[in-house]
């Protein structure tokens, strides 16, 4: 081989050694960790409910007045009706699959945005590392939520629910863009990193090849706390009236109860059905991500084995 | 000594450029709203249905521009917003013009610092007392309980922890008022006054505390000392036969102040943007609320001095971290 050459990467080969080892991590996680089983099975239920359940639904969850308003639970309506004559049950399923839809846009653009920009910054360091790292902690400066409650504001005629996902991805990049910054200078230092320098390998070659199997764990765990982030930021402006609030999400069910004074009014069913599954939500999330990060510090993951 | 030099001057030079990208952000958003406020003044004036005087109109138009800080193009408007903030001047709030911003903030200011100072210090103390002793030990009872406790109360949105307060505790239980500052209860001060305060701020304080302390501060301090727990200058001090109180005090909260201290001052520099839900959900006079109104009511200059305001906050308790960090602790340099 003469210096000119560069070693290539099969990309199809990492690809099958990111899968394998990654369904062989899930495995494991899943066996050892009761933290991470509970999690995954209360969330499967959520999603199950949401997307299985909720496609059965015999009511257009954006329509009002179809069934009998005020009506607490019971063998007609399971969880109750709205003043706005929708079935809390219904409805509920339906604002679970639009709720995870965004947390599941912003997880994917935001938490694979900050991924490459860190592990670019990195990598390459000097110049483009400087003036990355200005922009990112710009970013983290200014106010998240005035901000997301401006643009929420300023793009209500054109807001959809995926669009939702991308306005909030702005503000959940610049954070795992630094950690995993912080955590790719850290390896720098190590001798592998100057063994693929000299075997040739150029950044993207040591991104992939050398950084990325590093990085991968805490990843995901960015990934299901994004999906969180996501969720909550969207309640958050649900429950001050600038969502999307003609859809049916787990934020603006909120609204609408709170709108109609449903707990003064007694309808309690309205407002503790969306903020119970919310609590859920969050909690089945949470459980996860922390399994997976129990499971990838491996000194606790020692003292847990016994 | 000139490394030390170099290195203040390096962080100044960042501070300088998070600030101004960061006002050049909050400049260019409000202005890509669809309304004009001077456009809408005089529409409501219209619609009063008087007949006024066409060059009148011209005039109370190109005044209001002025006074609303919308006068010539958006590069003059820009420079014309640094003047304003390099002379402390921000211009009358549009929502209650002719009322400078600054008075409002200054008037809302106060409730917000008394409420967050407040929750946000006695919500760290307690939170890495009782993580640090948690985790240290955590096979008693009284550590998986507050683990589990911790476990649903962290990722549940503050917001919606408080949604379910107001309910308990002003609805189910009335024992404090739903919202609101104060009532009047007479002039001057007095112990009733005091009380009354204490109560309006009781639930949004609440609702701040108990997931902090018991959620994020909790989790942080207990994942801290979990990870330094195994460490061998703390398994060296056990061998070394020195009882669980020093391990626990020398050798664990030591070194876990370090990274909570700062989090701590990023948290406190965050403050000057308020609790923006909690005192929406409680009507609250503070700075969180005062922005709301300002969003909803397109109130630019009110909206850019709060933001200012926060960004100020943030990015100055990032400096004063950087500056003073190699002082707390011996391992970090001046790099």
């Amino acid at each position: 081989m003469t210096l000119t050459e560069r070693p290539g990467i099969d990309m199809l080969k990492v690809v099958g050694m990111g899968v394998s080892r990654f369904s062989q991590t899930f495995l494991d996680v899943y066996r050892t960790s009761r933290t991470f089983r509970i999690g995954l099975i209360m969330f499967v239920a959520l999603v199950a409910l949401g997307v299985g359940v909720g496609s059965f639904s015999p009511f257009d969850p954006r329509r009002w007045y179809l069934v009998t308003p005020n009506r607490p639970p019971g063998l007609d309506y399971l969880l109750g009706t709205t003043t706005n004559g929708q079935d809390v049950f219904w409805l509920l399923t339906w604002s679970i699959r639009n709720s995870l839809i965004i947390g599941l846009v912003t997880a994917m653009v935001a938490s694979h945005v900050g991924l490459l920009l860190g592990m670019l910054a990195g990598a390459r360091g000097g110049l483009l590392d400087r003036v990355l790292m200005v922009i990112t902690d710009s970013f983290v400066v200014i106010p998240a939520l005035p901000t997301l409650i401006l643009l929420a504001v300023l793009l209500r005629d054109v807001m959809t629910i995926p669009l939702m996902g991308l306005i909030i991805s702005i503000f959940s990049w610049p954070w795992p863009s630094r950690q995993v910054r912080a955590m790719v200078l850290s390896l720098r230092e190590r001798d592998f990193i100057s063994t693929s320098i000299f075997s040739g390998y150029g950044v993207w070659g040591r991104v992939v090849r050398d950084y990325l199997p590093f990085i991968l764990p805490w990843h995901l765990v960015n990934l299901t706390n994004t999906v969180l982030f996501a969720i909550s930021s969207e309640a958050a402006l649900a429950v001050i009236g600038v969502s999307i609030l003609s859809e049916a999400t787990l934020g603006v069910m909120i609204y609408w109860a709170l709108n109609y004074s449903a707990l003064f009014r007694g309808l309690w069913w309205w407002l503790i059905s969306p903020v119970i599954t919310i609590i859920l939500v969050f909690v089945s999330l949470f459980l996860i991500s922390k399994g997976i990060s129990d499971y990838s510090n491996p000194r606790l993951r020692w003292q847990a084995k016994g | 000594m000139s490394r030390l030099l170099i290195f203040i001057a390096s962080r100044l030079v960042a501070f300088a450029f998070t600030v101004v990208i960061g006002v050049s952000v909050v400049f260019i958003i409000p202005r890509l709203l669809p309304y004009n406020p001077v456009e809408a003044q005089i529409g409501f004036i219209y619609s009063i249905g008087q007949f006024y005087d066409p060059t009148a109109i011209e005039m109370l138009r190109q005044t209001l521009y002025e006074l609303y800080g919308l006068k010539g193009n958006p590069i003059e408007q820009y420079f014309a917003v640094w003047r304003r903030i390099l002379t402390f001047d921000l211009g009358p709030s549009i929502m209650n013009f002719p009322t400078p911003v600054i008075t409002l903030i200054s008037i809302a200011l106060p409730w917000t610092i008394g409420l967050l100072t407040f929750s946000t210090l006695f919500s760290w103390t307690v939170g890495n007392i009782i993580g640090t002793v948690a985790s240290f030990f955590n096979h008693k009872k009284f550590s998986k309980a507050l683990t589990g406790i911790a476990v649903v109360l962290y990722p549940v949105p503050y917001f919606i922890l408080a949604l379910v307060l107001m309910f308990t505790f002003a609805y189910l239980i009335p024992i404090f008022p739903l919202g609101g500052g104060l009532t009047l209860v007479g002039m001057g001060l007095s112990l009733e006054l005091a009380l009354n305060l204490a109560k309006h701020a009781a639930l949004p304080a609440i609702s701040i505390i108990i997931p902090g302390a018991l959620g994020w501060w909790f989790l942080s301090s207990y994942t801290l000392t979990t990870q330094k727990k195994t460490e061998d200058f703390v398994r060296y001090a056990e061998l070394k036969g020195l009882s669980s109180r020093v391990v626990l005090r020398r050798y664990l909260i030591r070194n876990i102040l370090m990274p909570q201290t700062t989090a701590l001052g990023l948290a406190l520099g965050g403050i000057f943007s308020g609790a923006l839900l909690t005192e929406v959900v409680y009507a609250y006079p503070g700075i969180g609320r005062l922005l709301y109104a300002a969003i909803i009511n397109n109130d630019y200059n009110m909206i850019m001095g709060i933001s200012l305001l926060s960004i100020l906050g943030v990015s100055l308790a990032t400096l004063l971290l950087d500056l003073i960090y190699p002082l707390i602790d011996p391992t970090v340099r001046y790099r």
